[in-house]
C-alpha cells in the first residue's frame, strides 16, 4: 500500500459518517481560529537555528479545538483539546513560509504505529451506544476495588467511545498510558488554562550543528485549570471564553492574565523511545523556553481564519527535523487528505499527496 | 440520573459510606492483600543509565522514634540542631547534594534531599562526613542501635536507610502494573477491566507500604548536577 493510501484509510477510521462529512475536519470538528504573536527566548537560539527561533517578534494564526469529531459543540463534555499554530516566517519570493506545531491535551498518542491505530480505531467509534452497567456489576467491580467503568453520561448524550478505549487499553499495555490519561481528561475552563503537547519528537539543530531529539509542548502561563465536578456542564463558553479574556473582560481577580503560553522544548536522552508518540518522557528531561505566544485576537472571520485553514505537523523549516516516528510520517499525508476533501486552505508543500 | 434505580444511587453513593469504607479496610483490602500478595516495592530510585534521571535523585528517609512522645520527638529535634554546623560542612564537602533538610512528621524522623549520583556512594560519602550525628540519631530511632557504629557497619547502615526511604511510585502512572508484576514474579493475565484495576495496585501497595512518594517530584532546571549549578553561578566551588 502507498504512504498515500495509508493515509487515506487513517483519516476514514476517523469518520463518523461512512465516507465522512467532507465539509468539515472528521476530527477537532469544532473550534476557534484566533491570531497573535510570538517571541523567542534568549536561549532558543542556541538550541535551534529555525528562523522562528531567532528572537524578535513572529505573526501567528491558530486554532484552537475539542477533539471530538462530532459537529454538535459540547465543550463542556470531557475530551482532548487542540492546539494548532502557524508561525508566519519572513516571505521569500512570493512564497508564504510558516512553520505549524500542533499539540493537543493528551501528554501521548493513543498507539505507536499505522496499524494498531486503525484497530484503536476500529474499537472506539464515537457512535457507539452509551453503555450503562449494572448495579450488579458496579458492586461487583467495588468489590474488586476496580474503578467504576464509565462515567455518568451527560444530559442528552447517547453516544460514547470511552467503553471502546477502555476494552482496547485491557487487551494492548502499549496504549495503557494514554487511555488513563484520556479517561480522566474532562474540559478545559478555557483553552486558555490547558497544556498543549506535540507529543512526537523532532530534531532541533543548533548553530554548531549538534542535532538533539526533543519534544514540544505550550504551557499556560494562567495554569491548568479543568471545570469542576459541581460545575454546571456549558455547551458552548470557550470562545466567548477567549474573547473576553482577550478584552479583559472576565472580571477583576478572576483571570486578569492575557491568552499566554511559553513554549517548552525538552530534551531527550539515549534510551528514549524518539520514534514512539505513544509513551511520553519522564518529566525529568532538561528543558528550554523556548518563547511565548501571546494570543491577540479571535479571528473576526471564522470561516477563512478558522474553519477553512490546514495545518501539517510537516510544515517544518531549516532546523526543525521530523523524527521517523510512523505516526508523525503517517500524518503527512493524512493531513493533506483531509484539508482537500474538505476543501482548505494553504496545502502543506511537504506532503505528497 | 434518568434511568436510575434507587439501587444503582444506593451502589454509586457506597464508596462515601462510612460502614463501606469500614467493610473495605478490615474485610475486602485484607481480603485482596492475601489473593494477591505484593510485598513492599524498594526505596529511592530505580537504576536507570540515562543522565538526567541520574543527577537531583529524591531521597525521603523516614526513621520512625522510639520515644513516640513530646520527649522523644524533642529528643530528635535537639539531635540535630546540637549538630547543624557538623551536618552543613559535611554536606559542603560531600558535594553532591542539591538541598537537605530534616523534619519531624508525626513520630518519625525524616531527612530529605536531593542529590546527584549512585545512593550507595552518596550514603558512603555521608558516613565519611556526619557519620557521627548519624550515630546519635541512630540511639532515637527504632533498630538504628543494630547498625552503629555506622563507620564499622557501613554495609548494614546502607541497607538500613535503603529500607527506610520510601518508594517512589512511577512518574508514569501504569507503571505501577510492571513494578509491582516484577516483584510478584508474575506475568500480567490480560482480563477485562485491568486498566481499572490500576486503583486495586494502588490500595496494594499502600497497604504494603503505607508512606510513599508519589513520583519522582519536579525540577526546576532538570538535568543539571550541583557541580553544574555552582560552576555556572561561579561560587567558587
Ligand atoms: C494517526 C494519527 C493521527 C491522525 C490520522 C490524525 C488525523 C487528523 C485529521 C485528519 C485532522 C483534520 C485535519 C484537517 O482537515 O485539517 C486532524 C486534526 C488535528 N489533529 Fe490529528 N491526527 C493524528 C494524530 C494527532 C496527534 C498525535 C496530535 C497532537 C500532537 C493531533 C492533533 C491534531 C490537531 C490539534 C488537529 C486540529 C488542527 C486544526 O485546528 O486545524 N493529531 N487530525
Amino acid at each position: 500500500m502507498t504512504e498515500e493510501e495509508m493515509a487515506k484509510k487513517a483519516v476514514e477510521a476517523l469518520d463518523i459518517v461512512p465516507g465522512g462529512d467532507t465539509r468539515r475536519r472528521p476530527v477537532h470538528t469544532n473550534g476557534v481560529g484566533v491570531e497573535g504573536h510570538f517571541v523567542a527566548s534568549e536561549a532558543a537560539r542556541d538550541y535551534c537555528v529555525a528562523e522562528h527561533f531567532q528572537g524578535g517578534k513572529i505573526k501567528v494564526t491558530a486554532r484552537f479545538s475539542n477533539g471530538s469529531g462530532k459537529t454538535a459543540l459540547h465543550d463542556g463534555w470531557s475530551d482532548v483539546r487542540g492546539l494548532a499554530v502557524r508561525f508566519h516566517l519572513e516571505q521569500d519570493k512570493q512564497e508564504e513560509r510558516a512553520v505549524d506545531l500542533l499539540a493537543m491535551t493528551l501528554t501521548e498518542f493513543f498507539t505507536p504505529t499505522y496499524e494498531t491505530f486503525l484497530k484503536f480505531a476500529s474499537y472506539t467509534n464515537p457512535e457507539a451506544p452509551v453503555t450503562r452497567q449494572s448495579a450488579w456489576r458496579k458492586l461487583l467491580e467495588l468489590l474488586e476495588l476496580i474503578q467504576p467503568a464509565l462515567p455518568a453520561p451527560y444530559p442528552g448524550q447517547t453516544t460514547s467511545s470511552v467503553a471502546g478505549a477502555l476494552r482496547y487499553a485491557d487487551e494492548h499495555a502499549r496504549s495503557e498510558l494514554s487511555i488513563f490519561h484520556a479517561a480522566a481528561i474532562g474540559a478545559p475552563k478555557s483553552y486558555a488554562r490547558a497544556a498543549y503537547h506535540a507529543v512526537h519528537t523532532f530534531f532541533a539543530v543548533a548553530p554548531d550543528g549538534t542535532r538533539r531529539a526533543v519534544r514540544f509542548n505550550w504551557v499556560p502561563v494562567s495554569g491548568v485549570l479543568n471545570t469542576g465536578p459541581e460545575d454546571p456542564v456549558v455547551d458552548d463558553y470557550l470562545k466567548s471564553d477567549l474573547q473576553l479574556r482577550i478584552k479583559g473582560k472576565l472580571g477583576i481577580g478572576t483571570d486578569p492574565e492575557p491568552v499566554r503560553f511559553i513554549l517548552m522544548m525538552t530534551i531527550g536522552e539515549t534510551g528514549d523511545d524518539f520514534d514512539d508518540p505513544s509513551r511520553s518522557w519522564p518529566p525529568h528531561r532538561t528543558r528550554i523556553v523556548m518563547g511565548t505566544l501571546t494570543i491577540d485576537a479571535v479571528a473576526s472571520d471564522q470561516d477563512a481564519d478558522g474553519e477553512r485553514l490546514s495545518f501539517n505537523p510537516w510544515r517544518l523549516v531549516e532546523g526543525l527535523e521530523p523524527s521517523n516516528d510512523p505516526i508523525l510520517s503517517l500524518r503527512r499525508n493524512a493531513y493533506e487528505f483531509s484539508r482537500k476533501r474538505r476543501g482548505g486552505v494553504a496545502g502543506c508543500p511537504f506532503s505528497g499527496v | 440520573m434518568a434511568g436510575e434505580s434507587g439501587f444503582d444511587t444506593f451502589v454509586d453513593d457506597l464508596p462515601r459510606k462510612w460502614w463501606f469504607k469500614l467493610l473495605a479496610n478490615w474485610i475486602v483490602i485484607p481480603f485482596w492483600a492475601w489473593l494477591r500478595p505484593t510485598p513492599p516495592l524498594p526505596g529511592g530510585p530505580r537504576p536507570t543509565p540515562q543522565p538526567s534521571e541520574n543527577v537531583q535523585r529524591m531521597m525521603n528517609l523516614v526513621m520512625p522514634l522510639k520515644d513516640k512522645s513530646p520527649l522523644g520527638r524533642a529528643y530528635a529535634a535537639m539531635a540535630v540542631a546540637q549538630n547543624v554546623n557538623e551536618i552543613f560542612a559535611g554536606l559542603d564537602n560531600v558535594g553532591t547534594v542539591h538541598f537537605a533538610r530534616f523534619v519531624v512528621i508525626g513520630d518519625n524522623l525524616c531527612m530529605i534531599s536531593v542529590y546527584d549520583g549512585d545512593f550507595t556512594n552518596y550514603i558512603r560519602d555521608f558516613i565519611a562526613t556526619v557519620g557521627s550525628v548519624f550515630d546519635a540519631i541512630m540511639d532515637l530511632v527504632e533498630g538504628g542501635e543494630a547498625v552503629k557504629p555506622c563507620e564499622t557497619k557501613i554495609d548494614a547502615f546502607i541497607d538500613w536507610i535503603h529500607a527506610h526511604d520510601l518508594f517512589q511510585a512511577p512518574d508514569l502512572p501504569t507503571d505501577l502494573f510492571r513494578l509491582q508484576d516484577a516483584a510478584r514474579g508474575v506475568e500480567r493475565k490480560r482480563e477485562p477491566g485491568l486498566l481499572r484495576s490500576l486503583s486495586r495496585e494502588y490500595i496494594l501497595q499502600l497497604n504494603a507500604n503505607p508512606n510513599f512518594s508519589l513520583g519522582g517530584g519536579y525540577r526546576a532546571y532538570p538535568g543539571f548536577s550541583v557541580a553544574q549549578v555552582r560552576q555556572k553561578l561561579g561560587v567558587g566551588w
